[in-house]
């Protein structure tokens, strides 16, 4: 399990609190704008790594795919 | 003797005992279409259409009579198979042997073999613990998947076309096994391997591309057989070893294989396998979008709060410094008043003291002295005099009286001390 895949959850549930916490109000201008930031901060990291989810498809036979593991672990 | 003759006057002819015997035997019910099991030996099909064998196991054996036309005979029974019979024991009166007579007769499938090494299996499995492992959490967002299927096969296709459905592009790597036949359950262990090779960090960076994060091992449905090598010890075991956490995605629904007890997620068919690991991807942007809007609807509405309360601020602030001001005059003012009747206070004190000082001055002033009856004697330069010593013979001098002063001249002089 990489560490990139805790964060985009992470960053999800972090975003529900804050979220949150600013419908519910009552907060300074100060606290406003710094969780907003984060806010912002965590809507990027969450689309970045969905980007970085789409990439390659390899379709190969077991053989080809143990030939080319071989030539990489050399 | 007597015994002797009882005995042959009583004696039986072995022909009717055996044949009393037979009745004994083919009366009891345990004796009857009874379901038996073992293998054949000295099988024999005679051109009369009887068939004979023996049924045997390592710990007994009986011969055993197939009546033509009784039952069909599956034609891959031959010496040595392992067959379940239903048959009812018989006595061959004429060789007063005991036999069975067979009513059907069927090859144990290698499936029940099979079905038996499973059970074991799982059995073992459980012993070990490995059925109640804690598992590998599937990851929410998979990077890399591994897919471990038949090249071409039609489960692959419907995963890909489910795929790119949901996540369009999502990074994947299919390695093609074969998934049934005698080479299956390597090339699915091997395939396995490959994959977890390929979620080595130092690997992929190699191949330019992220780990392996998650494995789907599994085919479409076919018969039991065609599926068993998920029901085999290497590729369960494979699976159980594996890093990355493994979807076993094998057959059809009802089917339930060793490979999903053991596996981190069972999916029911290869394309539900699919549906629980692939997220949707507008809905993931979907989500995200209501974030950000809900966010910024949120922090606008703080900020104008904000706002609000700055305005409210503001506005006591202005009337703050006249309020203050005002206080401050009143304070003066109040002060100034303290002040005033203070000073008068002080003032009319002053007065009295200095009507009373002016009496007593009054009362010492040398005019009054003076007015009583005394003179005050001064020099001529103004000195006042109040001793005889000093004084000259000759030296003028000034008497003053109250209503005027006459000028005089010392004739003697005498101190009191002289006197006495």
């Amino acid at each position: 399990m990489s560490d990139k895949k805790q964060t985009y959850t992470e960053a999800i549930q972090r975003l529900e609190a804050i979220v949150a916490t600013l419908e519910r109000g009552g907060l300074g201008l100060d606290e406003t704008l710094k969780l907003y930031e984060e806010g912002a901060d965590l809507l990027r990291l969450c689309k970045t790594e969905l980007t970085a989810a789409e990439g390659r498809l390899n379709e190969l036979q077991l053989g080809e795919i143990e030939a080319e593991l071989q030539t990489e672990e050399q | 003797m007597t015994g002797r003759g009882e005995v042959t006057t009583g004696a039986l002819p072995i022909g009717q005992f055996v044949k009393l015997v037979k009745q004994t035997v083919i009366r009891d019910p345990l004796f009857k279409n009874q379901a038996l099991r073992g293998e054949v030996t000295q099988w024999k099909q005679y051109a009369s259409g009887h068939t004979y064998f023996s049924l045997r196991d390592k710990d007994g054996q009986m011969r055993a009579v197939i009546w033509k036309g009784r039952c069909a005979i599956d034609p891959s029974i031959k010496e040595g198979s392992e067959v379940v019979v239903l048959a009812s024991l018989d006595l061959y009166i004429q060789r007063g042997e005991i036999q069975l007579n067979v009513e059907r007769i069927e090859p144990v499938s290698i499936l029940g073999e099979l079905e038996k090494a499973k059970r074991l299996l799982v059995e073992q499995l459980r012993k070990e613990g490995e059925l109640d492992r804690p598992r590998h959490m599937i990851p929410p967002l998979p990077r890399h998947i591994a897919i471990i299927t038949g090249a071409g096969s039609a489960a692959l296709s419907d995963m890909q076309r489910l795929i790119e459905n949901r996540w369009p592009g999502l990074r994947r790597t299919v390695i093609g096994v074969l998934v049934q036949g005698p080479r299956a359950t390597e090339e699915i262990v091997r395939g396995l391997a490959a994959a977890r090779r390929l979620s080595n960090p130092s690997v992929a960076k190699k191949r330019g591309e992220p780990p392996v994060d998650l494995v789907i091992v599994g085919r479409g449905g076919g018969s039991p057989e065609d599926l068993w090598a998920f029901n085999l010890e290497p590729v369960v075991r494979a699976i159980i070893a594996s890093p990355v956490p493994v979807v076993s995605a094998v057959g059809h629904e009802s089917d339930i294989l060793v490979s999903d007890l053991v596996a981190d997620l069972r999916a029911s068919t290869p394309s539900d396998a699919i549906e629980r690991v692939v997220p949707v991807l507008p809905e993931l942007y979907y989500l995200l979008d209501e974030f950000e809007e809900r966010l910024s609807v949120a922090s606008r509405r703080q900020i104008h709060d904000s706002k609000q309360l700055l305005s409210i601020l503001h506005a006591r602030l202005r009337v703050a410094p006249m309020a203050g001001l005002n206080r401050a005059k009143a304070k003066v003012l109040a002060l100034s008043s303290r002040i005033q009747i203070s000073a008068h206070q002080s003032l009319g004190l002053q007065a009295t003291r200095l009507a009373h000082f002016e009496a007593s001055l009054s009362a010492i002033h040398p005019q009054r002295v003076l007015e009583r009856g005394y003179s005050m004697t001064q020099t001529s330069d103004g000195a006042v005099l109040s001793s005889v010593e000093g004084l000259e013979v000759g030296q003028k001098i000034i008497l003053n009286f109250a209503d005027g002063s006459a000028d005089a001249e010392i004739k003697n002089t005498h101190t009191d001390e002289e006197e006495t």
